[in-house]
């Protein structure tokens, strides 16, 4: 896997480009389009101002870094991996001062989380918080490896699903579309349609299980990242064969959408426009292929610790940024446009955050899980009534 | 001058190449890596006609695995245009396109533009669906027909100019 080595010369080769794009600086920086490659390796696009705010993230990162290791120094080394404190921040009743400071620590852990998990903390911190941990302590040490030699050569609708894909995936990425990189993908996936074949493989899974890897560094804790995504921290059935989860999701966010950004959702709906044509894409991906990837892992950041409404908070803010542009808008065409160039450039990631956070009220696990539930009923009916009306064309054909 | 709008579905099997075909049409290139869609992906196109009427086509892109077929709806449903992809290596994406076309005969909005797209012409010494299977059908089902390759080019334009009459 591409090093910290890499990462560096990256960093070195984005500084020496700068000198060369200064002289006409003035008179055409807007339309200067250049291209590099991010943190994470993958090529970006932008103009001047876009390279300015990446040099700004990188700094921002350092200085989060400092910060994260200073109160390693005063509260203990990896005081932030104590198990559980994510569910006493939710409002349990506290005697002991034990506790207390247990809920101290907690309350800190939120607000650095929301801020960002340095990129070398991440994959220590997610695999803990996210309860990955936990999941992969319950089975033998050699269940990921097992797993992979025992589906070795299979091959099922999955499997050839996953192959069409893989080149597909991030192409052109220096790791990733290389053969090393699609081997490792493929084991991640093809080992999770075995585990789960009710998931099997879903297209979008190969963009999560991809940045996963990158983040984690190993096959087997980007596997167990993903296990623990499908199974505990997203809402069930997002993936299965008829992805009732996901339109489940769609509909939650269209009332969530409507009571936190009436104007915007009232504009919309006269526009006739469904707000699931551009939010599909980020559930099913958790934004792997709308965001630049420093922003998807900030808000992976705190999905791991807060749970999937953090999609939700995510998604309104990207229409709460463009509240005015929005509302100037008077074709489908534009809101798209509107929204896809927002999504692309968000290369500050405290910028969807800071309004993810802190613009759009609070939200609680709880009412969104009563929200579904609410939803459940209507989804499965119109899969239903979907699925009998395919079934009548079939029967046409006989 | 005029200004007219379409708003365009593609719809098929996973891999047939509506991407691609996409892609040819708006960047003018081939790109072999084109990436897996999920949801929908959308792109838009205008084209200035010698009578000076400007056309802007408004496509959606679907995603083609199978269970992303309930989706689909929420795309075609605003469209006048359908254009329902197959890949002529590919026996199982003709009968899955036959779906497609049913669906929309039922459920698509009245009036809606339908036209059958074999793609992947340049690979002819694979080809398992002969040209007269689509023409056929097409005719049947009084669609236009046309096969493609987005890899060469070959037809791509012809294909949306259909839509401009």
């Amino acid at each position: 896997m591409h090093g910290a080595q890499s990462k560096r010369d990256l960093a070195m080769e984005l500084q020496a480009q700068l000198p060369i794009l200064r002289p006409s600086i003035h008179t055409r920086r807007a339309n200067l389009t250049v291209k590099f490659q991010d943190l994470y390796g993958f090529t970006v696009e932008g103009n001047v101002d876009d390279v300015n705010v990446l040099n700004e993230v990188r700094e921002k990162v350092r200085q989060q870094g400092r910060v994260w290791w200073a109160l390693e120094a005063s509260k203990g080394a990896n005081w932030y991996l104590q198990p559980q404190v994510s569910s006493l921040s939710e409002g349990i009743v506290l005697k002991s001062s034990l506790k207390f400071s247990a809920l101290a620590n907690a309350m800190t852990l939120k607000k650095l989380i929301r801020k960002g998990i340095p990129p070398v903390l991440r994959p220590k911190v997610w695999f803990s918080l996210s309860g990955a941990a936990k999941k992969k302590s319950t089975v033998p040490e050699s269940y990921y490896n097992d797993l992979t030699k025992a589906v070795e050569g299979k091959v099922t609708p999955a499997t050839r699903q996953i192959d069409h894909d893989l080149p597909r995936t991030f192409p052109g990425h220096p790791w990733l579309d290389t053969p090393q990189g699609h081997a490792a993908l493929r084991r991640v996936l093809v080992g999770y349609s075995f585990r789960d074949s009710d998931v099997g493989y879903c297209q979008g899974l190969n963009y999560v299980a991809a940045l996963l890897l990158l983040v984690m560094k190993t096959e087997e804790d980007a596997f167990w990242m993903l296990a623990v995504l499908l199974e505990n921290v997203l809402v069930n059935d997002c993936y299965t064969n008829n992805l009732s989860g996901c339109h489940v999701e769609q509909r939650v966010f269209k009332d969530l959408l409507s009571k936190k950004c009436p104007r915007i959702a009232a504009h919309l709906e006269a526009l006739e426009f469904d707000v699931s044509l551009v939010a599909t894409e980020w559930f099913l991906c958790l934004f792997a292929k709308s965001l630049p990837s420093e922003t998807t892992l900030r808000v992976w950041d705190v999905l791991f610790y807060e749970g999937a409404k953090v999609l939700f908070h995510a998604a309104l803010a990207i229409f709460k940024m463009k509240e005015e542009d929005l509302l100037l808008a008077h074709q489908v065409g534009d809101v798209i446009n509107i929204i896809q160039r927002t999504t692309h450039h968000l290369f500050d990631p405290d910028e969807l955050l800071t309004v993810a956070f802190n613009k759009i009220g609070f939200m609680t696990t709880n009412t969104i899980s009563k929200q579904r539930k609410k939803q459940e009923p209507e989804v499965m009916k119109e899969l239903d009534e979907r699925l009998r009306r395919l079934n009548s064309l079939r029967e046409d054909d006989r | 001058m005029s200004f007219c709008c379409t708003q365009l579905v593609l719809l098929g099997d996973s891999g047939v190449g509506k991407s691609c075909i996409v892609l040819r049409f708006v960047r003018g290139q081939f790109d072999p890596t084109s990436k897996v869609t999920v949801g929908a992906s959308f792109l838009s196109q205008t084209i200035a006609l010698q009578d000076s009427t400007t056309v802007k086509f408004e496509i959606w892109d679907t995603a083609g695995q199978e269970r992303y077929a309930a989706l689909a709806p929420l795309y075609y449903r605003g469209a006048g245009v359908a254009v329902i992809v197959y890949d002529i290596t590919s026996p199982e994406s003709f009968t899955k396109a036959q779906y497609w076309v049913k669906e929309l005969q039922k459920h698509g909005s009245p009036g809606i533009v339908m036209a059958l797209v074999g793609n992947k012409a340049d690979l002819q010494e694979k080809r398992e669906v002969p040209v007269q299977d689509g023409i056929d059908y097409a005719e049947k089902n009084g669609m236009f027909f046309i096969e493609t390759s987005a890899k060469t080019a070959d037809n791509i334009n012809q294909l949306f100019e259909v839509f401009l009459r």
